[in-house]
C-alpha cells in the first residue's frame, strides 16, 4: 500500500500492522494532548506543583530528554569533528532521536510555563544572567541545527528523492553537514551546561549550589559532560529496542562497541569528576553554608541515601565497568544491562538535580516538602514518549536510517 | 498558469517563509502578549480621588478607631487611627478585613421571610406588618411578657432602644450573651459591694499576672491590649501566664504557667497563702478597708500550702512561691482573669480568688492597678410609656431568673434562658428578637440552643449576615453592617478609661439593610399607641443626638469622648470573706471513663462569637489547625502516646456531650492530659471561605451552672479519643 | 546648596522586626493583603499554594513540656541584596525574562506581573519561599472586587508575585516630595502597610544607608560586610548563604537568633563569639 514510500530493499511489516501500532501510540498522544489542553486552558492548578515545587515532573522530563538525546551532538562530534566514520552507520539514529528529544523538550517547556503565549519574552526580554535565558536560545538553536540535520535523511526517502531539487539540495546539505555538526556540538555544550547551571547556580539553595570556573559551576561541566557520556547509551538502548522489535540486525556490532566503548570511558571520567564534585560538595560547600551532607538525605524513605547510590554506582560505576571492559560490552546481556543502567543513571541525576533540590528546607524552622505528579503531568510526559514512537517508526518505516540494514538482513 | 507538485511545493515553502517575516505573526504574538496582559477576567480597579474616613471598628469591644482609605468614594483600606485612644494606629486582622464583611456575598440582602424551608425577599413594609401582626397578638393575649430580646450586650443606644421596645410592649425579657463582665461585675459588687466593671490600668502596670486571660488573643480590647504588651519590654514589665496550653501570650509572656484547667483558682489561692504567710501583702490597706481578712487568711494559709497548691494546680511549689514573690515584689502588680476573650462568664470562685490578688496587692483605684469603673449610661432616656398590658407583662419574672431571689445580683443569664425554654412543654417565649447575637454557634452545647430557639414560634434575626441564628430564624430585617451605620460605642472592654467611640457610616448601604436602630423606631411606630409615643424620634440619628445630650457635641465633632476617669482615687471597701470562700469549684463534666480534658481555646486570627472570620483571616490560620476541612486538636506527645496516636492521624472525640473526627496536633506546648481545640470553626452555612471547616467546639462542650451567679462557668469537657 | 541631610541618592530600604516584641498576631499578614489586592481561595490550608506575601512563622525551642518555647517570626520578602550586595538577588540572578529586578536606588526587588511568563525560577532559587505562583485566576467573590485597591494592579493567573516593600508607597511618596519641591523623602513618608499595621510595633521601616533612620540605629549595618549588623542581638536569615537580607530580626533569645541559620555542631558557639567581636 506505502511501499512506494519505502526504502529500497529494505523490508517492513504490512500497512495495517503498522497502523495499529501507530494507532495504539496515537491513543496516548491523545490522552497527553488533552491534558495539555487543560493545563493551558485551566492554568497549571491541573498540576500538582505548588510553591515548594516550582519545578517539578516537567522540568525533570526536560533535563533527562536532553541529556538522552545527548548522543545527537556526541555521536555527530565523534563523526564530523573527530573523524571516527564508522559511527555514519548509527549517526541518522542518533538525530532522529536528538530531534525528538528537543521538540519534546520545547513542548514541554510549552506547557510547564504558566503564560505560555509570553513564552518569547524569554527572548525579547532576555537577561543574560540568567541559566534559563541561556537555555532558551541555546535549545531553539540546537533544534534548529537538529532539524537540519534531520532534514537531509527525509530527503533521501525514496519520492522525495526523485525530485532533482530536493535530491540535489540533499547531497549539497551532506557535504555541509561537518558545519552543522560543528555548530550543534558546540551549542549543545552550551545548553546541557547551562541546563545544569539552572541548579547549581542556586546559591541559596545548598542541596543544589556548587561552585565554579567563572559564571559557569561544575554542574555545567557535569551536565555536559554526562549527556556526551550517557547520552549514546541512551541511542545504543533505542537501537537495541529497535532490534528486538523488528527482529534484525540493524548496526554492525562493531559499530555498536565502538561507541559503547567511547562512552564507558566516558562515562568513567565524569563519573571521577562527579564524585570529586560530590565530595567537595558535601564536605565543603554544604558545610560552609551549615549543612551536613546526611541533612539531605535522611528525613524521608524517597530521598534516602539509596539515591546516590543508585546513581552514582548502580547507574553510574557498574555500567562503565561494564561499557570499558571489552569481554563485558561484548556480552549482549551485559551490554544491554550497562546501557540500560547509564540511561536510567542519568536520568536519576537529572532528578536529583530537580526535584530534591526543592524537598529539604533551607531556612531551619521549615519543613520537608514532597511532591508527586498530577494525571495530567504524567500524561503530558508520557506524550513525548508517545510521539517519539510514531516518529521514530515513520521514520525507520519510510526512511533509510540504518545504512547498514540492507548489508546485514539480505533478502 | 498550471500548478504542477513542483510549484506546489515552492509555493508552500514560500508561504511558510512568508508567514513567518510577515509582520502579521510578529502582531498576533505581540497581541496575544498583550491580551495575557490585559485578561478581562483579571480585575483593573478604578482609579479616583483618595479620601480618609474616619470610625470607629465595632467587630469586636475593642472598639479601634479606624480610618477607611477611599478611592473616589470607594473604601479600599482599613487602618488604625494613629491618635486614637485605645488602639493608636494598631488594628488587629479582623478590623483590618472589615471590608469583606461589607462585600461578603453571604450578607442578607434585604428583609426575608422564611416559607416553608426557603427564603422569600419581601419589603420592609410587609417586613415590619408581620412583626406588629406578632406582636399584637402577643399583647392581646396579655403575655407580653413572651416576647423576649438576645443581644450581645446592653451597651450602646442600639440595644437600649432595644430594650426600651421590650418595655413599651410588656416584656423584661432582655438577654445578654454572657461574658466575663458578668462575672466581674459580680466580684465588684460582692467583694466592694460597688456596681462597676474593673478597668486594670494595664498600661502602668508592672507585673500582670494573668489567669489564662488572653491578652494577645482579644481579652479586653484587643489591640490595646497588644500594645500594652508590646511595651513591656522597655517598661520593665513582667508578665505572667497561667494556662494549660502555650498560647500567643504564654508565648510572649516572660513566664508561661501551665496549670491543670479548672484549678486557676486553687492557684491564686496558693499565691494568696504564700503573700500572706511571708506578709508580703499591703497590711496598711488590708487592715484599713478590709473585713473578714482573718477568716480568709486562716482559710488560704491552711488549705493552699505550696506543697497542696502543687499538688492541686500542677504547678511546682517553688515556681508558685517565686511568682508571689516577683507579684508581691512589684509595685503595681494587677492579676486579671477571664479565659481568652473572655467570651464566657467564667468561675466567681476564680475570678474572687484572682481578685483577692489585687486587694492583697492593695492595688485597688491607683494608677497601674484594678479602677472600679462606676457603671453609668450615659444616655439619657425619656421615661417610657407604658400602657396596662406593658406594666403587667414587664411586672412578669424574668425568664432567666436574673434579679430573683435565686440569682439577685445579675443582670441577666442567657444559658438560664434556653434552659428554662428547653426545660417545659410548652415555650415561655413565643417571639425572639436575635441581635448582634449567635447563641446559635457561640453558646456551649448548640444542640440543646438551637432546639430552644426551635420551639420559639417565631424568631426574628436583626443580623447582617446568615449566621447559625438567622438561620433559624422566621424573619430577617437585615442591619447595616458597622461601616454603613452611625452608632455609639459605649467601651467596655476592662480599661479604665471611659471611651465611648461613634461609629459613623463611610459607605452608603451596600444592600437593602437599615441601621437598626431605625428598624426598632419604624417599629415602634408601626405598632402605634403607647409604644409608638415611647419612640418620639424621627430616625435614629435624632434619637442618638438626643439622647447623648451634651456629650453629642464633642462626640460628632471628634468621633470619640474620653470621659474623666470617673472612679474616685478612693480606696474602696473589701470583703475577703467573698465568693472565693464559698463558692463552687467548678468540675468539668464527665466521668472517669473520660480520660482527657478538653478545653476550647481562642486564637487571634480566628473570630469567634458572634463574628465569623472573614477568608482573609481564615488564610492565616495554621495547617496545624484547620486543614482542608478538618479542625484539630492539640495534645502532648505524652498525651499521644497513651493513645497511641501521631501528628497528623484521625482520632474520634467524644464528650458528654457530642462526638467528632478531628485530626491529631502533636505538641510540646500543652499540659499532658488535656486536648485543645480551636473556637470560632465549623461554622454551617453559605460562606464557602469559612463555613463547613473544622468543627464547632462548643458542639462538644455543655454548661455547667456557677451556682453562686448562676452563669455558665465551664472551663472545657472531660473526652474520650481514640485512633479513627 | 548643601545637603543637611544623610539622605544618600542610594537608598537602601530595610526592615527590622523586632522577635521579642511580635505576638504572631497576624495583622501584619492580613494589612500587607489587603494593601496589596492579594486573593484568597476557598481552601487556603495548603500553605504550599497559599499567596500570603507576609508570612509568620511558629518556631519553637524544641525543648519538651513545661520548657518549652515559642517565637513567631514574620518573613516578607528580603529584598535580597545578593552576594557582595551588589544586586545579583537569587530570585533577580536566575529570571530569564528580567521580569523581577533590583531597584539600585532603593535597594528594592521588584515583580512585574505583565512581564512575567512564568517559568518559576525564581521561586526555586529563593530560600526563604517569600514567591508564590498564581496557580488559578483570582476571584473575588460577590461584590468584593469593589474593595480593591487601584494602586497595585490584581495580578493575572501564572504569574509570580511576593512583597513589594509596598513600592507604590514609596512612587507616592516620590511624587509628593517631587510636586511639594522637596528633596528627602523623611521617615515617616515612606512606611510600608504591615509597619503601619502591627499594633505591637515590632517592625520598623526605613533606609539602611540613612544614619539618622531608626532602621540604621536598631541594627547598625556593617557597609564592610554587605550590612552584616553589628548589634550583637540583630541577625538576618540564612546570612550564610550570601543573600544579604535588607529584612533584619532582633532578639534577646539565644535560641532564636541561633534558629535564623544553619549551623554545624559546635559551629554556633564559635559563631556567637565572632558576632560579637565585630561589635563597636
Ligand atoms: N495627569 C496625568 N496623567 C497622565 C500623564 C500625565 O503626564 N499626567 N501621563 C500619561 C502617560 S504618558 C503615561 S505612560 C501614563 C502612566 O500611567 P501608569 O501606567 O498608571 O503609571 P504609574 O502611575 O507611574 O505606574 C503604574 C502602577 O505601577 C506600579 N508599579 C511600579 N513598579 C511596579 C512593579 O515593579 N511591578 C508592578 N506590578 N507594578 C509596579 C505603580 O505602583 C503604579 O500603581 O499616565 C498617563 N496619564
Ligand atoms: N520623572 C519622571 N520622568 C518621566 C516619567 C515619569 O513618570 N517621571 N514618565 C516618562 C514617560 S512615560 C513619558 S511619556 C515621558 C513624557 O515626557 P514628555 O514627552 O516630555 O511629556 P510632557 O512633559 O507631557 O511634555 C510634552 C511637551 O509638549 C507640549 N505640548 C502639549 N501639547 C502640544 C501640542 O499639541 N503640540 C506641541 N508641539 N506640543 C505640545 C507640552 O507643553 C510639553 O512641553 O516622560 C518620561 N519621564
Ligand atoms: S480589636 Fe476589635 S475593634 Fe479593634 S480592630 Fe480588631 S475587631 Fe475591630
Ligand atoms: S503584626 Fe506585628 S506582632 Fe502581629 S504578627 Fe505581625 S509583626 Fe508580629
Ligand atoms: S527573599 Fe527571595 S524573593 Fe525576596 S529578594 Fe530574596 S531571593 Fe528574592
Ligand atoms: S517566574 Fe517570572 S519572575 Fe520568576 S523567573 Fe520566571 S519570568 Fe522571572
Ligand atoms: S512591606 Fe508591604 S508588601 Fe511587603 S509584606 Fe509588608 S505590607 Fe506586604
Amino acid at each position: 500500500m506505502d511501499s512506494a514510500l519505502i526504502p529500497k530493499g529494505a523490508n517492513r511489516c504490512s500497512f495495517p500492522t503498522f497502523a495499529v501500532g501507530i494507532a495504539v501510540a496515537a491513543v496516548f498522544v491523545l490522552w497527553g494532548v488533552y491534558a495539555m489542553g487543560l493545563c493551558w486552558l485551566k492554568g497549571l492548578n491541573q498540576t500538582n506543583m505548588n510553591d515548594y515545587y516550582g519545578f517539578a515532573l516537567w522540568i525533570w522530563a526536560d533535563l533527562a530528554v536532553i541529556a538522552i538525546g545527548g548522543g545527537a551532538f556526541f555521536t555527530g562530534l565523534l563523526k564530523y569533528v573527530f573523524g571516527i566514520d564508522e559511527l555514519k552507520n548509527i549517526i541518522n539514529l542518533a538525530v532522529v532521536i536528538g530531534f525528538i528529544c528537543y521538540s519534546s523538550a520545547l513542548l514541554i517547556l510549552a506547557i510547564d510555563i504558566g503564560q505560555p503565549l509570553r513564552g518569547w519574552f524569554i527572548f525579547w526580554h532576555a537577561n543574560v544572567h540568567s541559566m534559563l535565558t541561556e537555555v532558551a536560545f541555546c535549545l531553539s538553536l540546537y533544534f534548529s541545527v537538529l532539524t537540519i540535520e534531520f532534514l537531509p535523511l527525509i530527503l533521501e526517502n525514496r519520492k522525495i528523492d526523485k525530485i532533482p531539487f530536493f535530491h540535489n539540495l540533499s547531497h549539497n546539505m551532506h557535504g555541509i553537514m561537518a558545519v552543522f555538526a560543528a555548530t550543534g556540538a558546540f551549542l549543545s555544550c552550551f545548553h546541557q551546561g547551562s541546563l545544569g547551571g539552572v541548579a547549581g547556580v542556586l546559591y541559596a539553595r545548598p542541596f543544589a549550589f556548587r561552585e565554579g570556573l567563572l559564571v559557569w559551576p561544575w554542574t555545567f561541566f557535569l551536565f555536559t559532560w554526562s549527556a556526551a557520556a550517557y547520552g549514546p547509551c541512551f541511542t545504543l538502548t533505542i537501537l537495541k529496542i529497535f532490534e528486538k522489535v523488528t527482529k534484525k540486525k540493524l548496526v554492525k556490532d562493531s559499530v555498536v562497541y565502538t561507541l559503547a566503548k567511547i562512552s564507558g570511558w566516558m562515562i568513567t571520567t565524569y563519573l571521577i569528576a562527579k564524585i570529586i564534585d560530590t565530595f567537595y560538595w558535601a564536605f565543603v560547600t554544604a558545610p560552609a553554608a551549615g549543612f551536613k551532607m546526611m541533612d539531605f538525605y535522611s528525613n524521608n524513605g524517597f530521598y534516602g541515601i539509596w539515591i546516590l547510590i543508585a546513581e552514582l554506582v548502580i547507574g553510574g560505576i557498574v555500567p562503565a565497568a561494564i561499557l570499558i571492559k571489552k569481554d563485558w560490552r561484548e556480552k549482549p546481556k551485559l551490554l544491554v544491562t550497562a546501557i540500560v543502567l547509564a540511561t536510567l543513571g542519568v536520568c536519576i541525576n537529572r532528578w536529583v538535580m530537580v526535584l530534591q533540590v526543592m524537598a529539604p528546607p533551607v531556612m531551619p524552622f521549615d519543613t520537608w516538602a514532597l511532591y508527586y505528579p498530577s494525571w495530567q503531568e504524567v500524561a503530558t510526559s508520557v506524550l513525548p514518549v508517545a510521539y517519539a514512537v510514531i516518529l521514530i517508526s515513520l521514520a525507520y518505516r519510510y526512511l533509510p536510517v540504518f545504512p547498514q540494514e540492507k548489508e546485514l538482513n539480505p533478502e | 498558469m498550471k500548478i504542477d507538485r513542483r510549484s506546489f511545493l515552492g509555493l508552500g515553502l514560500g508561504a511558510v517563509a512568508g508567514v513567518t517575516v510577515s509582520p502579521v505573526t510578529w502582531k498576533l504574538t505581540d497581541d496575544s502578549s498583550i491580551w495575557t496582559q490585559n485578561w478581562p477576567w483579571t480585575p483593573v480597579p478604578k482609579d479616583g480621588k483618595v479620601t480618609f474616613d474616619k470610625t470607629v471598628c465595632s467587630l469586636c469591644d475593642g472598639n479601634c478607631g479606624i480610618s477607611v482609605r477611599k478611592i473616589a468614594g470607594r473604601p479600599v483600606k482599613i487602618e488604625g487611627t494613629e491618635d486614637y485612644p485605645v488602639n493608636q494606629g494598631g488594628v488587629c486582622l479582623h478590623g483590618l478585613s472589615a471590608l469583606q464583611y461589607l462585600y461578603d456575598p453571604t450578607r442578607i440582602t434585604g428583609p426575608m421571610a422564611k416559607k416553608g424551608d426557603t427564603w422569600q425577599e419581601i419589603s420592609w413594609d410587609e417586613a415590619l406588618k408581620q412583626v406588629c401582626e406578632n406582636l399584637n397578638k402577643l399583647r392581646q393575649d396579655k403575655e407580653p411578657e413572651k416576647l423576649a430580646c438576645m443581644s450581645k450586650t446592653d451597651k450602646g443606644t442600639i440595644p437600649g432602644l432595644f430594650k426600651r421596645f421590650l418595655m413599651a410592649c410588656g416584656s423584661n425579657n432582655f438577654v445578654t450573651m454572657e461574658s466575663m463582665k458578668d462575672t466581674w461585675k459580680l466580684v465588684i459588687s460582692r467583694m466592694h459591694n460597688m456596681n462597676g466593671v474593673p478597668g486594670f490600668d494595664l498600661e502602668n502596670a508592672d507585673c500582670i499576672l494573668s489567669f489564662g486571660s488572653g491578652l494577645i488573643e482579644g481579652w479586653g480590647a484587643p489591640v490595646h491590649n497588644f500594645k500594652v504588651n508590646a511595651s513591656r519590654k522597655e517598661r520593665g514589665a513582667l508578665l505572667f501566664q497561667v494556662e494549660p496550653r502555650l498560647s500567643n501570650t504564654a508565648a510572649s509572656a516572660d513566664q508561661w504557667i501551665p496549670a491543670r484547667p479548672g484549678t486557676e483558682a486553687d492557684l491564686a489561692l496558693g499565691i494568696c497563702s504564700v503573700m500572706i504567710t511571708g506578709n508580703l501583702y499591703d497590711s496598711l490597706f488590708v487592715a484599713g478597708l478590709g473585713s473578714g481578712f482573718e477568716q480568709f487568711a486562716k482559710y488560704v494559709t491552711t488549705k493552699y500550702s505550696p506543697a497542696r497548691t502543687a499538688e492541686i494546680t500542677g504547678v511546682k511549689a517553688e515556681k508558685i512561691e517565686a511568682i508571689a514573690k516577683a507579684f508581691a515584689r512589684s509595685k503595681t502588680g494587677v492579676a486579671i482573669a477571664g479565659r481568652g476573650r473572655g467570651e464566657n462568664a467564667g468561675s466567681l470562685r476564680e475570678f474572687s480568688a484572682v481578685h483577692a490578688l489585687n486587694c492583697l496587692k492593695g492595688n485597688i483605684n491607683k494608677k497601674g492597678g484594678v479602677w472600679i469603673v462606676l457603671e453609668e449610661d450615659f444616655a439619657g432616656w425619656p421615661a417610657v410609656d407604658m400602657d396596662d398590658t406593658a406594666s403587667r407583662g414587664f411586672a412578669v419574672r424574668r425568664l432567666d431568673q436574673a434579679g430573683s431571689s435565686k440569682f439577685p445580683d445579675i443582670k441577666s443569664s442567657a444559658s438560664n434562658f434556653f434552659a428554662q425554654i428547653n426545660a417545659g412543654s410548652t415555650p415561655p417565649v413565643k417571639t425572639l428578637f436575635v441581635y448582634e447575637a449567635n447563641p446559635c454557634y457561640a453558646m456551649k452545647d448548640t444542640k440543646a440552643v438551637r432546639e430552644a430557639v426551635k420551639k420559639i414560634p417565631f424568631v426574628v434575626s436583626f443580623s447582617s449576615f446568615m449566621d447559625e441564628t438567622a438561620q433559624m430564624a422566621d424573619l430577617i430585617l437585615p442591619s447595616h453592617m458597622f461601616l454603613e451605620r452611625m452608632e455609639d460605642l459605649p467601651g467596655s472592654a476592662m480599661m479604665p478609661q471611659k471611651i465611648v467611640g461613634l461609629s459613623k457610616p463611610v459607605i452608603d448601604p451596600v444592600f437593602n439593610t437599615k441601621n437598626p436602630g431605625d428598624t426598632i423606631i419604624m417599629m415602634a411606630k408601626a405598632m402605634g399607641g403607647a409604644i409608638a409615643e415611647s419612640f418620639p424620634w424621627k430616625g435614629y440619628d435624632a434619637c442618638l443626638e438626643s439622647v447623648a445630650g451634651e456629650l453629642w457635641k464633642s462626640l460628632s465633632k471628634k468621633g470619640y469622648v474620653l470621659q474623666k476617669e470617673n472612679s474616685p482615687e478612693i480606696q474602696p471597701f473589701v470583703d475577703f470573706a467573698c465568693s472565693a470562700l464559698t463558692s463552687d469549684r467548678i468540675a468539668a463534666q464527665g466521668d472517669d471513663s473520660f480520660s482527657v480534658t478538653l478545653i476550647p481555646y481562642d486564637h487571634v486570627k480566628i473570630a469567634a462569637g458572634k463574628l465569623q472570620s472573614s477568608p482573609f483571616a481564615v488564610k492565616t490560620v495554621s495547617d496545624k489547625v484547620l486543614k482542608n476541612n478538618d479542625g484539630f486538636i492539640e495534645i502532648n506527645p505524652v498525651t499521644a502516646e497513651k493513645l497511641n496516636l501521631s501528628q497528623g492521624d484521625y482520632a474520634a472525640l467524644s464528650t458528654p456531650k457530642g462526638k467528632a473526627k478531628v485530626k491529631v496536633h502533636l505538641s510540646e506546648g500543652i499540659m499532658p492530659g488535656v486536648a485543645a481545640m480551636a473556637a470560632g470553626l465549623g461554622h454551617t452555612g453559605e460562606n464557602r471561605y469559612v463555613a463547613g471547616k473544622g468543627i464547632n467546639v462548643n458542639e462538644l462542650l455543655g454548661p455547667v451552672k456557677d451556682s453562686g451567679s448562676g452563669l455558665d462557668a465551664a472551663f472545657g469537657i472531660k473526652a474520650k479519643i481514640s485512633r479513627a | 546648596m548643601k545637603q543637611e541631610h544623610n539622605d544618600k541618592k542610594a537608598h537602601k530600604y530595610g526592615m527590622v522586626i523586632d522577635l521579642d516584641k511580635c505576638t504572631g498576631c497576624g495583622s501584619c499578614m492580613v494589612a500587607c493583603m489587603s494593601e496589596n489586592n492579594v486573593p484568597f481561595k476557598e481552601n487556603e490550608t495548603d500553605k504550599k499554594d497559599s499567596i500570603t506575601w507576609m508570612r509568620v512563622y511558629k518556631l519553637t525551642n524544641g525543648k519538651p513540656f513545661p520548657d518549652t518555647e515559642v517565637c513567631y517570626l514574620p518573613r516578607p520578602c528580603m529584598h535580597c541584596g545578593g552576594k557582595g550586595d551588589h544586586g545579583h538577588s537569587p530570585c533577580v540572578s536566575v529570571c530569564p525574562a528580567v521580569a523581577t529586578d533590583y531597584d539600585h536606588s532603593t535597594g528594592i526587588v521588584s515583580q512585574i506581573y505583565t512581564r512575567c511568563f512564568g517559568c518559576r525560577y525564581c521561586m526555586a532559587a529563593c530560600p526563604y519561599h517569600a514567591r508564590y505562583f498564581n496557580w488559578w485566576d483570582p476571584k473575588w467573590p460577590g461584590e468584593m472586587e469593589k474593595y480593591l485597591s487601584p494602586d497595585v494592579s490584581p495580578r493575572m493567573r501564572g504569574v509570580v508575585e511576593k512583597c513589594s516593600f509596598c513600592i507604590h508607597r514609596y512612587q507616592a511618596a516620590r511624587d509628593r516630595v517631587y510636586y511639594e519641591g522637596r528633596e528627602v523623602i523623611e521617615e515617616n513618608e515612606y512606611q510600608t502597610a504591615c509597619t503601619q499595621a502591627c499594633p505591637a510595633g515590632a517592625i520598623t521601616f526605613g533606609d539602611l544607608n540613612n544614619p539618622d533612620h531608626k532602621v540604621h540605629q536598631l541594627v547598625k549595618p556593617d557597609p564592610h560586610k554587605a550590612g552584616k549588623p553589628r548589634e550583637p542581638k540583630a541577625f538576618r536569615l540564612l546570612e550564610r548563604l550570601g543573600t544579604n537580607p535588607k529584612v533584619y530580626y532582633l532578639s534577646e533569645r539565644e535560641w532564636v537568633r541561633k534558629a535564623g541559620d544553619n549551623y554545624l555542631e559546635g559551629e554556633w558557639k564559635k559563631a556567637g563569639k565572632n558576632h560579637n567581636d565585630g561589635h563597636e
